[in-house]
């Protein structure tokens, strides 16, 4: 009883922790990998000045001096500029044009999510329901990206990337995530089997016998776990952006960090994680508040009651 | 459904997945411009592809690139969420916070990112999807970790381990018995064919990638086909080219993994 | 096609086709996108495309007469004894963000490509060339090489940059010129992160007729077919060839010629013990069946009039001049040749795959990985001959990183073969391929082959004085190289170029394809 502090507690220090140590894992990957940008542009065989450029970028006093440089500069909102995926633009510059694509798309997707997930709390979502959407979750995200991108580029062409064309992209990939990978189906039957479980508590029926509402006394009681489940989605739908963005061309996030890992430009990896660390971070604290706030709400003693 | 058919279909799916890979041949056939585009009927049994190479090369080569590393990685997925429910039943609180310490940081990394990067890592002579997937199953597992300490935590915790000692059951019969065998296992055998099931889709998602970006390929030889090059050329059929048998074979192969998870979680559901 | 797709689609057409009566706007689809709008960081030739529309080099052969002219120097003269040579700017011309361009900003530009500061290896290559530059006037600039050369003016192709922009002469890769450049060229141009925008800059040298282009990803190369028969697109730069037949077809578009001088080969390591036996490259020259190779990947059936696909005995395309006729090319296999030779050279077959002194053979074959879109599956049927004369095999696709930075600095010798495209201007100087590695030559040597027979060759043409000299020199390199083999030369593929009946007076030059661009019209 005490000890309830504990799990908030950590989340708040994995929140903190999450935006320095995010990046230092990334760093500590893409430091591994087969030579570097510099060389790649500029190889030691075939120009001179590699050295240099090497340095200019802080690539040549290893992984600790790069990732410390990088996350003073991070730390200032300075992100550099991009080193190969689009040379001389600044990260910031290209972070600003793709967070509202994942940020839309993401919404997007999770709107039904928690439609779906209030429903199922409610009870107006019937069990029947539950078979459609498992067997339309089984569904991977990248056969639906694979159709919607099939249907954009018949019906666009090279008009792929006007605007009309980027919002229809928009919902099609917000349907494929919030479809795909039992995103939707996950939310509903995790909701309702948590809140069947919470029901059965005798509290509850107690509650019933007093003619009190079920979701008044059950919802406190199961807030955190809810949030917890609703943040592992969003995570879960933040992943699964990445393929989306890709096979739609979408210029979110997800495709941000793809193609910059592709091309080694670590100024865009690094900046790109960071800002899904930052998310979730946040995602994070907000499980945290809603915790304390329920558990001081849960454990508020009436006048004169020995707690 | 029954569990005894539920096992049955599982098993049944699991074989037709995996299993033709076992003869898959190490090259596809020389090309045959002669039946170049047949269909089911025409080259049996899954048709050819623009080459009059036979697509069940690709479904076999394919079947072979993801058995052993989906099986791996869901194995892994099980072995660390018993490790999870077993933390949660020790009492500790400083073991329980370092789980979730863990499991919130991982977590939280963009897992696409953390992939792709492990694939350009692997040297060209050794791709293979097998390191994919174990990160994968290392980047999965600290859900597979949470939803094994709440089953343990609803048992009891630690009182359910002191409550079974206090009945005179060794340690070891208690964790291993009572709290995994019948209480963990629905939840551990479906967390790994989950997982098994993600690793096939994620090779079908960076094969696709790959190939679309005109990169060599990540989770296996550029000698080797996978399902994604079925899907690949199968997507042409919307673009008016006679490929769309080469579609439904991508598609149901996608199909009967989904399958060969649902029968097993209806396998193990809980008594 | 269905009924309601196609009728959408024309609908689509005809919409777009009625957008753009005015001629104003005109897209098309390249291999790629750009690396960087900086010619000094150019690495494939999407970008030198690119940087012909954006900026001017300031020497250029006509792509009609092919004389040397410019659109920049109004006249030159020899200077320093032959060592230098004065140019007089033309006046008036203007960069895009509106400064006048200056005899400074030619010096610039060459300073910059002087600067060890800057990393770039094409900037590496002129050190050899330019000495300095002295801006003696505002519209007078001396350029000074190294050493005489007999057609300086040939040394002077280089791209013009803006002084102003760049704050000092070492230049870098992410500097913001290499998204946003601020050329002299009939279009100004800016590139985003799904294509490029030009925009045309009317100048006293330049008056395109086209106000606006579009750069896009080609992708899928049947998409940006159908694409373009839909009017969705203007143009495709390259047409893979198993595409071409639709495009010749239709009514609304033309398939035009682009030179690109591109020749394919599969290169072998030398340093790989039995390929080092002479024997061993004849035999693969034999095995390997170039008619089949080309029917299954390119599309080009046996007998074909006007096929767009030659094959090549030497590293020069047919119609060069440099291309030496008696050496016969080979376009049928023959194994048991093949065999004859492997088994003179001391390899034996056991159980019907080669072995070298006890170990079987498996070659590693590789190929520049976008070559599969032109070429589709050529890496696995080179694999499939290899095979079935008795080779084993394991096959790699190789990035364009890991092809610039290990397969051109000859660093990828755990390859056997490696299959691969030159491309070449109307210079075809084939001496950095072919030359020993050491000194800054045979810089783009991949297995670092060595043979002083061949250096010899190569050094003849280097100092050649005429053409006839240098045609002389190259004639013996391709009868030499015809018979070393440290290439398999396969073919010249003609690389072809779809745009809409829309677009007219598109002259497409050689190599760099947009230098007559003024001329290039869309719409009534």
């Amino acid at each position: 009883m005490k000890r309830w502090w504990i799990r908030p507690l950590v989340r708040v220090v994995a929140a903190c922790l999450l935006p320095v140590a995010v990046p230092a894992v990334i760093t500590a990957f893409i430091w591994a990998l087969p030579g570097d940008p510099a060389s790649i542009i500029c190889p030691p065989e075939l120009c001179g000045g590699t050295a240099e450029l090497a340095e200019a970028w802080n690539l040549d006093q290893g992984a600790t001096h790069f990732y410390t440089t990088w996350m003073g500069a991070a730390m200032t909102g300075d992100f550099g500029n991009s080193w190969r995926l689009q040379p001389g633009v600044p990260v910031g510059e290209l972070l600003a044009s793709s967070i509202p694509w994942t940020a839309a798309l993401v919404v997007l997707a999770f709107v039904p999510l928690l439609v779906g997930a209030a429903g199922a709390a409610a009870r107006i979502i019937p069990r029947q329901v539950d078979a459609i959407l498992q067997a339309v979750g089984l569904t991977p995200s990248v056969v639906l990206a694979l159709c919607a991108a099939a249907v954009v580029t018949i019906t666009y062409g090279a008009f792929a990337f006007d605007d009309e064309a980027m919002r229809v992209k928009l919902l099609l990939g917000a349907l494929c995530l919030g479809l795909a990978d039992q995103a939707l189906s996950g939310a509903v039957t995790g909701v309702r089997g948590l809140m069947e479980e919470e029901r059965k508590q005798r509290y509850v029926q107690i509650a019933i016998l007093r003619g009190e509402s079920v979701l008044s006394n059950t919802l406190p009681n199961t807030l955190g776990a809810l949030a917890g489940q609703m943040r592992a989605r969003l995570l879960h739908l933040l992943s699964g952006a990445v393929i989306v963005e890709v096979v739609i061309r979408i210029d979110g996030l997800g495709d941000l960090l793809w193609q910059g890992t592709l091309s080694q430009d670590f100024g865009v990896v690094l900046a790109a994680a960071f800002g899904f660390a930052l998310l979730s971070a946040l995602l994070l604290l907000l499980q945290a508040l809603v915790e304390v706030a329920t558990a001081l709400h849960v454990r508020r003693s009436p006048a004169g009651v020995v707690s | 459904m029954n569990r005894k058919l539920a096992w049955a279909l599982a098993t049944l799916c699991f074989a037709v997945l995996f299993v033709p890979g076992l003869f898959a041949p190490e090259h596809l056939s020389p090309p045959d411009m002669a039946n170049a585009y047949l269909g089911f009927s025409s080259a049996p049994p899954f048709g050819a592809d623009a080459s009059g190479r036979p697509l069940s090369e690709y479904a076999m080569q394919g079947a072979r690139v993801v058995a052993l590393p989906a099986l791996l990685a869901g194995l892994l997925v099980v072995f660390l969420g018993t490790l999870g429910g077993l933390l949660a039943c020790t009492g500790s609180q400083r073991a329980e916070a370092a789980a979730q310490g863990f499991g919130e940081v991982v977590g939280a990394l963009p897992r696409m990112v953390v992939v792709l990067v492990v694939a350009l890592l692997v040297p060209k002579d050794a791709r293979s999807l097998l390191p994919i997937a174990l990160t994968w199953a290392v980047l999965a597992a600290p859900g597979a970790m949470d939803e094994a300490a709440a089953v343990a935590s609803r048992l009891g915790g630690a009182r359910f381990v002191e409550a079974l000692r206090a009945h005179g059951f060794s340690r070891a019969r208690i964790y291993l018995i009572h709290i995994v065998g019948m209480n963990l296992r629905p939840v551990l055998m479906r967390q790994g064919v989950e997982t098994m099931m993600q690793v096939v889709f994620l090779e079908i998602g960076l094969s696709y990638l790959a190939v679309q970006d005109s990169q060599p390929s990540f989770t296996h030889g550029d000698s080797e086909k996978s399902w994604a090059d079925l899907l690949y050329f199968g997507y042409q059929a919307f673009l008016d080219i006679p490929s769309s048998h080469g579609l439904f074979l991508g598609l149901a192969l996608v199909g009967v993994v989904a399958l060969m998870s649902v029968f097993v979680t209806q396998a193990v559901r809980a008594r | 096609m269905k009924p309601t797709t196609r009728t959408l689609l024309t609908a689509l057409g005809l919409a777009a086709t009625a957008t753009f009566a005015t001629g104003a706007s005109l897209t098309f689809y390249e291999e790629s996108l750009p690396s960087s709008m900086n010619p000094l960081f150019a690495s494939s030739m999407v970008d030198n495309r690119v940087h012909e529309l954006v900026l001017d080099r300031i020497y250029h052969h006509d792509p009609i007469t092919n004389e040397l002219v410019s659109d920049v120097v109004e006249r030159w003269e020899l200077a320093d004894g032959g060592k230098g040579v004065r140019l007089y700017l033309k006046k008036g011309i203007k960069w895009h963000d509106g400064q006048s361009m200056t005899a400074e900003d030619v010096c610039f530009t060459i300073d910059s490509m002087l600067d060890e500061g800057t990393p770039s290896p094409i900037a590496e290559k002129k050190r050899a060339v330019f000495a300095g530059c002295d801006a003696e006037k505002n519209d007078v600039a001396l350029v000074k090489f190294v050493k005489i050369f007999h057609n300086p003016l040939n040394r002077l192709g280089i791209h013009i940059l803006p002084k102003h922009v760049f704050g000092e002469t070492a230049i870098r890769p992410d500097h913001q010129f290499s998204n946003r450049p601020v050329g002299t060229g009939p279009m100004k141009g800016s590139m985003g992160r799904r294509g490029v925008v030009f925009e045309k800059y009317k100048n006293v040298h330049h008056d395109p007729q086209i106000d606006q282009m579009t750069l896009q990803e080609g992708g899928d190369p049947l998409v940006q077919v159908r694409t373009l028969l839909n009017n969705g697109v203007q143009g495709i730069i390259a047409v893979p060839p198993p595409y071409r037949a639709d495009v010749s077809a239709s009514d609304e578009l033309t398939l035009k010629s682009y030179d690109l001088r591109s020749w394919w080969f599969v290169a072998v390591n030398q340093e790989k013990a039995y390929l080092a036996d002479k024997r061993v490259r004849q035999a693969l020259n034999l095995i390997v069946d170039r008619t089949d190779l080309r029917q299954l990947s390119i599309g080009v059936k046996p007998g074909e009039q006007n096929s767009p696909c030659e094959f090549i005995s030497g590293p020069f395309v047919q119609t060069s001049p440099y291309y030496n006729r008696s050496v016969p090319t080979q376009p049928r296999s023959d194994k048991e040749k093949a065999f004859l030779l492997l088994k003179e050279a001391g390899l034996k077959q056991v159980g019907g795959r080669w072995h070298y002194n006890g170990q079987p053979i498996t070659m590693r074959i590789g190929m520049k990985a976008p070559l599969n879109n032109e070429a589709p599956d050529l890496l696995s049927q080179v694999g499939n001959q290899l095979g079935a004369a008795g080779f084993d095999r394991q096959e790699f696709r190789i990035t364009v990183d890991d092809w610039n930075r290990k397969v051109l600095t000859g660093q990828a010798t755990d390859y056997d073969l490696v299959v691969g495209k030159w491309s070449f201007g109307l210079v075809e100087d084939v001496n950095p391929l072919f030359h020993t590695r050491k000194d800054n030559r045979g810089a783009l040597n991949i297995f670092n082959y060595a043979n002083p027979q061949v250096d010899a060759l190569l050094a003849q043409f280097d100092a050649a004085r005429t053409d006839t000299e240098a045609k002389d020199a190259y004639h013996k390199l391709h009868e030499k190289l015809a018979e070393e083999l440290p290439y398999l030369f396969l073919w010249k593929l003609d690389t072809k170029s779809a745009w809409r009946t829309e677009v007219r007076g598109n002259t497409i030059s050689p190599y760099f394809y947009w230098t007559a661009f003024d001329s290039w019209k869309y719409g009534s």
